[in-house]
């Protein structure tokens, strides 16, 4: 009979390619927090979300906005005294909570992301102008205006694309991605 | 001739009768193997009470038994009991195998069927050997009741006191020029806030002045060769090139000479020594040495100033090294730790950042014979520092560095935290991951410094940066750290941070532990013979460890262990002669052809080629029945007594027949 | 000429195109020839780990294979591309379920990676394969005086992917004093820019670039070179906006090493991409042309 997995099991199931990652070995000294550039803008602190995935704390972490803050620097990773990788467990949890549809209110980084990995889907390279409604909302009218202007000038300095672009073998390109992820991809 | 072989299968009370049918297993064996030669066969609830070992005795006794075969627990535990009970009664206690039916059967089978068939194997085999065993005896050596004893620190001290006083002669071989280790570097020591030197050296003295120590500073250990109570050492006594007759320790070479150069060993690379120096004012001995690296008469062949104005002659350049040849009886290894280099995290900023101490640096600082007469200022000499950060865990506990927790850094910290108050009133934040004050009188330490107003800050330093964030930080070391029981991150601006580095192996360790036949652990501490019940002594017979070469350790263990080591080395001593275990290897001369592959597989250095005869010959103090000669001698002139090729393949053969016998019947 | 296979990444296109233009340009003078990857497609930055990690080292894996067909050595500019690929042949080559799995997947485009390809950064194959030594001999107008502040950024350096050193490089800096310029001690010249962060929470972006341009500028340097598109665009085109947020005056131009490096080997500015920036180097490069008689460094 399967047992149901912990919510630390889960996390280490997303853990692919850094095999689950020893995060029950976390001494909890706070060196990732410390070296974090972004740790200010966090609700809780790396340490903590790693604390909370050992206590199976599922909900309240999923509430946080600390891993889609994460900028994936990896100071955490490099400096972690017992080896484990932080920022890749950053990563776990931006995809539990895309796979789950399930996260904090309001936070750009998930709608962000579909967005453009639906525009990779569709050319098999990033457009920068179809990304843009995704954020250019969020930060007030000033901000809007700041980023037109910026837009603006890049786009007389030549530095923006106006057609996108695409790959040649797109067809194939497709069929690729469905292989990796069969049930409708992310169409 | 047959044997006469009683079994006895032990109960263990249920740890084997729970699985095995001892009851069955003792019938088959009274039955089956009686055409193997066993006569009597037994079984009982606990064969190594005294009533078990009464049985055996009994038995060889009235039943006139030649062999004895016990199957029970793992030899590890009871062979010396049953070995001693045959001894007891008369019979050679070579004449004695065990069959372990618990580790090896009882407890790893779960099968009752399959535990009672595999206890017959066993003892079957045991009874197939046991027949072949031959009776030896166990060889003894005497004692000589000098000791060795390697490292001038608070250990080394402690055992030399110790053994010198009960009227044995000591040499202590010291590297440096002074013994004291780094304890003579401390400011002052925890808990108890006691100045460092002023504890050491009333001991330092005594060794000094004590009769029955000879002492060699300034020296070190070439090669050891020998066994337990027979070791020759040879010894390098460098050239002081002090006349060590002649001088009075007055200090005027020093004084004159004008070489300065800087003391990266004892100041910490703080202050600054001339060519001519004693490591401190109260070095014992109390001789100078001379650097000939750094001398200008040995550099450019001019000066001698000291030479000039040595008021008794003593300053003399033809001096050479002296190599002295001891013989010792026994070794005790206090060699000490060097210091985790901070360099190695570069993100703390040591080395690029003035203002970043080390934890000797700072006792060095705080030391009122140090470079600051014991004021606390920053680098450029002057200024006091009105805010400290001190760093726990530099390198320890850490997968990066080392992994292990250097045991002293906690309570230093508190120590150092304590002083820049008491000296500065300054702020002080102990960054740390958990405080480890386990002594006496040491958590009681960490409740003062609370009370002294110390803001302890839970989370390890994530970087000493001079970079700011802001104007207010600018000019400042700032400590970027995660204040854990806040869960927030805080930078704190300080104007000095003092780093507790984990203790280290001696860089050299490997090539000690070679020359000494230790063995190291993969962090390079020396390994003790058992790190529960044997913490001094070694798997090596007459080498003992003490104090912080064995692993991190602060004052009083490390005492306590030099105390330890030196009581083993006295009760060897007391005995006056050792017995070695009988087991070891013999040549047989007549086969031999001399190719001396056995010398050179040898890990124990036991065997010698007898250049006259040609032959090998063993050592049998220093063999310890590992078999490896046996295996790379080809013409199979080794053999290991109570380890022959006869009793092994009879063991094997004995098990064979039996498991077979299980088969046929069960095709049948 | 040695020939390099070159990922130039989405961002060299257009809006890192001045890098695009110096890397080809510097790397011919140099004698190493880039030659672009046919077809490639985008290598997804950080966004596509966070939607799903095998789609992810497949799209990479695709790259890879295209690579292999072609050649052994694929370099990098992006620090992110080349984060993503490095890693992405690293795990093929340690987990061979996952090589095998995905390149299943490949067989839809004709593609198989046996893991013979080697990922460098284009930074890399300036400090290590091509050398100062060879920089130094084909400089011309030295860029004497030109105080640069080395900003690696994070991606190039972390994960570790040996022992080496992560914390304290000195190759950057010792590649711009290769081209006749002083790089200042710059401490911040591995902290993050902020990334996607831009995008996705601008206030912690903007509070990154505020420290790095606020240490630039203590440093008193007259640019801050970068050797990625995210930290080049991130550090000069948002200054602005950074003034209007934190009350300074920030000025500082952004360049690509590269152009640096083209600058002091002779090469015109306009086929380095100058003229292309929001903040001219123009006035700190002019104080060299002073030295050097150059002709007119950039037309503004």
């Amino acid at each position: 009979m399967a047992t149901k997995p912990t919510f630390s099991n889960e996390v280490a199931n997303l853990l692919h390619a850094a095999e689950g990652n020893p995060l029950e070995t976390c001494i909890q000294c706070g060196t990732c927090s410390g070296s974090c550039p972004v740790a200010k803008y966090m609700d809780q602190t790396p340490r903590r979300i790693i604390a909370m995935i050992n206590a199976g704390l599922k909900e309240d972490v999923l509430k946080t906005n600390t891993f889609w803050y994460c900028a994936s620097c990896y100071q955490c990773t490099v400096r972690c005294p017992s080896g484990i990788d932080i920022a890749e467990a950053m990563y776990a949890l931006k995809r539990y909570t895309m796979w789950k549809n399930q996260y904090k209110e309001g936070l750009i980084g998930p709608t962000f992301s579909e967005t453009f990995v639906k525009t990779i889907v569709r050319s098999g390279r990033s457009y920068e102008p179809l990304l843009a409604p995704t954020y250019i909302f969020s930060y007030g009218i000033r901000e809007f205006f700041n980023e037109a202007l910026n837009a603006t000038n890049l786009m007389i300095k030549g530095r923006i694309p106006i057609i996108p672009p695409r790959i040649k073998r797109l067809e194939n390109f497709r069929r690729m991605i469905a292989h990796i992820i069969p049930l409708g991809g992310i169409e | 001739m047959t044997e006469k072989i009683g079994v006895y299968i032990c109960h263990c009370g249920s740890n084997i009768a729970g699985t095995v049918d001892v009851a069955e297993v003792s019938r088959w064996a009274a039955e089956e193997l009686q055409s193997r030669g066993v006569v009597i066969a037994r079984d009982y609830k606990f064969m190594c009470s005294s009533l078990g070992q009464e049985l055996i005795e009994k038995d060889i006794k009235e039943q006139g038994l030649t062999r004895v075969v016990v199957a029970s627990c793992s030899p590890h535990l009871h062979e010396p009991t049953f070995r001693n009970a045959c001894a007891r009664a008369g019979l050679n206690p070579y004449l004695f195998e065990m069959a372990n039916i618990r580790e090896q059967d009882s407890w790893v089978t779960e099968d009752k069927l399959e535990a009672t068939k595999k206890a017959k194997a066993l003892i079957a085999a045991a009874v197939g050997r046991v027949a072949h065993q031959q009776p030896l005896n166990s060889l003894f050596v005497p004692i000589d009741p000098k000791v060795l004893i390697v490292g001038g620190g608070i250990a080394g001290i402690q055992a030399a006191l110790e053994i010198a006083n009960s009227g044995q002669k000591v040499y202590l071989v010291e590297r440096e020029p002074s013994i004291g280790g780094h304890m003579a570097q401390f400011d002052k020591t925890f808990p108890t806030l006691d100045c460092s030197a002023c504890i050491l050296t009333p001991k330092m003295f005594d060794v000094g002045n004590h009769k029955n120590i000879t002492l060699m500073t300034w020296s070190e250990v070439e090669k050891i060769e020998g066994y337990i109570g027979n070791f020759t050492v040879t010894i390098r006594k460098r050239a002081r090139y002090i006349d060590q007759s002649l001088c009075t320790g007055c200090g005027v070479c020093w004084e004159k000479c004008p070489k300065k150069v800087v003391d990266d060993v004892f100041e910490a690379s703080m202050a600054k020594r001339k060519a001519v120096y004693t490591p401190f004012p109260q070095a014992v001995p109390k001789f100078p040495v001379i650097d000939r690296e750094n001398c200008t008469f040995f550099i450019k062949g001019t000066c001698k100033a000291c030479q000039k104005f040595c008021p008794t002659g003593a300053i003399n350049f033809e001096q050479q090294d002296e190599i002295i040849t001891v013989k010792v009886g026994n070794i005790i290894l206090a060699t000490g730790f060097d210091l985790f280099d901070p360099r190695r995290i570069p993100q703390y900023g040591y080395g690029r950042l003035p203002n970043v101490y080390t934890s000797l640096e700072f006792e060095r600082l705080s030391n009122a014979a140090g470079p600051t007469g014991g004021k606390i200022v920053l680098r450029d000499g002057v200024t006091v520092p009105k805010s400290v950060a001190i760093a726990h865990c530099v390198g320890s506990r850490d997968k990066n560095y080392n992994g292990y927790c250097s045991a002293i850094c906690c309570m230093q910290s508190l120590k150092f935290a304590h002083l820049v108050h008491e000296k500065t009133g300054a702020e002080v934040y102990n960054c740390y991951i958990d405080i480890r004050t386990p002594a006496k009188g040491y958590d009681e330490f960490y409740q003062r410094l609370l009370e002294e107003g110390t803001h302890f800050i839970r989370g390890k330093i994530a970087e000493i940066t001079n970079a700011p964030r802001t104007p207010e930080e600018e000019g400042k070391l700032v400590v970027q750290v995660e204040d854990t029981l806040i869960g927030k991150q805080r930078r704190v601006p300080v104007d000095m941070v003092i780093l507790s580095c984990g203790l280290e192996p001696r860089h050299d360790y490997k090539e000690v532990a070679r020359k000494f036949g230790l063995s190291c652990s993969a962090d390079g501490w020396l390994i003790e013979r058992h790190p529960k019940l044997d913490p001094v002594a070694t798997m090596t017979d007459g080498v003992f460890i003490a104090g912080a070469c064995q692993g991190p350790k602060d004052i009083p263990a490390s005492v306590a262990q030099g105390a330890a080591a030196a009581a083993r080395v006295l009760s060897i001593i007391g005995q006056g002669e050792i017995e070695i275990e009988a087991a070891t290897a013999i040549v047989d001369e007549t086969t031999c052809v001399g190719c001396t592959q056995c010398v050179s597989s040898c890990p124990y250095q036991a065997i010698e080629f007898l250049t006259d005869k040609k032959k090998a010959h063993v050592n049998e103090a220093l063999c310890k029945g590992c078999g490896t000669c046996v295996g790379t001698c080809l013409p199979k002139s080794i053999s290991l007594k109570h380890f022959t090729d006869e009793q092994i393949v009879s063991e094997m053969i004995g098990a064979m027949r039996v498991m077979k016998s299980f088969e046929t019947v069960e095709v049948a | 000429m040695k020939q390099y296979l070159y990922f130039p990444g989405c961002s060299l296109e257009k809006i890192a195109l001045s890098y695009h233009l110096s890397a080809l340009e510097t790397t011919q003078k140099l004698g190493v020839q880039l030659k672009e990857l046919d077809d490639w497609n985008c290598c997804g930055a950080t966004t596509y780990f966070h939607v799903d990690e095998l789609l992810a080292y497949t799209l990479t894996a695709r790259n890879l294979a295209m690579a292999e067909k072609e050649g052994s050595v694929v370099v990098a500019p992006c620090s992110a591309c080349y984060k993503n690929m490095y890693f992405t042949n690293v795990h093929l080559h340690e987990d061979p379920d996952l090589a095998d799995h995905i390149n299943e997947a490949l067989q839809e485009d004709n593609l198989s990676y046996s893991g013979k390809v080697t990922v460098k950064h284009l930074l890399e194959v300036f400090s290590h394969d091509i050398g100062t030594e060879e920089i130094k001999s084909k400089v011309i107008y030295p860029l004497t005086g030109l105080k640069v502040a080395a900003y690696y950024g994070c991606q190039i350096l972390r994960p570790r992917k040996d022992h080496e050193n992560v914390e304290q490089p000195q190759f950057f800096e010792e590649l711009m004093a290769a081209s006749g310029a002083t790089p200042v001690e710059f401490p911040l010249k591995m902290t993050c820019c902020g990334g996607s962060l831009l995008i996705t929470s601008r206030p912690a972006a903007y509070s990154m670039i505020h420290n790095l341009l606020y240490n630039a500028q203590l440093a008193q340097a007259d640019v801050i070179a970068t050797a990625c598109p995210l930290c080049q665009v991130n550090l000069e085109c948002y200054q602005q906006q950074i003034n209007q947020e934190f009350g300074t005056k920030f000025s500082i131009p952004v360049v690509y090493f590269t152009q640096l490096i083209g600058l002091s080997m002779g090469i015109p500015p306009k086929k380095l991409g100058f003229g292309k920036e929001f903040l001219s180097p123009k006035k700190a490069i002019d104080a060299i042309k002073a030295v050097h008689t150059q002709e007119e460094v950039i037309a503004q």
